[in-house]
């Protein structure tokens, strides 16, 4: 018997036996011998396309493109301590802020609030000590963020410390100064 | 080498029953969904799925370049860097002198508007692409310029009949 013949039969006892799919080892030559053909075939063919029908399958693929750069692909230290981000956080919570105040100013005496400073001030006076302090390092905080992250910018725009070593270390310096910086406004 | 070659046996013979099983339809994409997904690895992300897209003219088409407008160019970016960088000294000032006047404080007030609509411009600038989102971009655009005029006119208020901004959040603070 010719050695090619021999695997051949060793091939077909496989299928005839009574198979297990626990040994890995049957699994491939299993779906090797059920399904397919031992002679080698590719799954994948080339077709041939009218330029109309490659151009409607590129625009289709188009539209499906995911968002990119995603979230996901940023390093986590850059993308929650960098300055930049946060400057947009702060800046839209005290433009919110002040929106939101003057509009209700506006209609206040349509509505019948009270939001004359007058009423702020006793309204404030009213609350405990650690509600104050907390209301106030929440102000204070991205007020000071906002104002130091505000002048580093201005230096990037002038093309001063803007290589990535300055970057990151003032990126953390920014971090502890507007902390400290803030805890001492509480005492002002 | 067998080990090398399961799984790439496995795969194929998976890719093969499943276009068996797939009924023999007149689409091409349908077909070749179920052999390119064979070779696909990662999973899919549905978080922050993208803006609507459509495609004008073809790959090949050169990139349209808007016409250069100072206006909305280097002027534009150079009024919102001296606006800022005015706010600083002013913000500071009342930390030393204990207040500000009626006037400082409207200026004050004023620049913080100015920064604070452009900000917010940047903001819908950004996030609600033209290209993808015309109509949210113009309805947030002009909501924008609608607020803006009724924060100046509420804070106009504030200034001329209240202590002004700048002596009531001292008044806040030391409450």
């Amino acid at each position: 018997m010719i050695a090619q013949r021999l695997g051949t039969t060793a091939l077909r006892r496989v299928t005839a036996a009574p198979q297990n799919a626990f040994f890995t080892q049957n699994l491939a030559r299993l779906a090797l011998t059920s399904n397919l053909s031992t002679t080698q075939s590719r799954a994948v063919a080339t077709q041939k396309l009218t330029a109309e029908d490659a151009r409607a399958l590129l625009d289709a693929q188009r539209l499906k493109r995911p968002v990119a750069p995603h979230l996901e692909i940023y390093d986590k230290k850059q993308t929650f301590f960098t300055g930049s981000i946060w400057q947009r956080f702060t800046g839209a919570g005290f433009t919110g802020l002040l929106y939101g105040y003057s509009i209700a100013y506006l209609a206040a005496p349509l509505i019948g609030w009270h939001l004359e400073s007058a009423s702020l001030v006793a309204a404030f006076a009213g609350l405990p000590v650690a509600v104050k302090a907390g209301a106030k390092f929440l102000v204070a905080w991205p007020f000071v963020f906002h104002l130091f992250n505000g002048v580093r910018h201005a230096a990037y725009d002038m093309a001063w410390g803007f290589n990535k070593r300055v970057i990151v270390r003032s990126g953390w310096y920014l971090w502890g100064a507007s902390i400290v910086a803030s805890l001492g406004l509480l005492l002002l | 080498m067998a080990s090398i070659a399961r799984p790439v046996l496995l795969r194929q013979a998976a890719a093969v029953s499943r276009l068996s099983a797939a009924p023999a339809g007149p689409s091409v994409l349908l077909k070749n969904t179920a052999r390119v997904a064979a070779f696909h690895a990662t999973s899919r992300r549905n978080l922050l799925p993208p803006l609507p897209q459509k495609v004008e003219g073809s790959v090949n088409d050169p990139v349209r370049v808007p016409p250069p407008n100072p206006a909305h160019g280097s002027y534009h970016w150079t009024f919102e860097r001296l606006v800022g960088a005015s706010l600083v000294p002013l913000t500071l000032t009342p930390f030393a002198a204990g207040s500000l006047n009626p006037g400082m404080d409207a200026v004050l007030m004023g620049l913080i508007v100015i920064h604070s609509h452009l900000g917010f411009q940047n903001i819908i600038i950004d996030y609600l692409p033209k290209r993808r989102t015309p109509k949210s971009r113009k309805a947030a655009m002009w909501g924008l310029n609608l607020a803006t005029a009724l924060v100046a006119l509420g804070l106009y208020e504030f200034e001329t009949t209240d202590v002004g901004v700048t002596e009531a959040i001292k008044r806040i603070w030391h409450a």
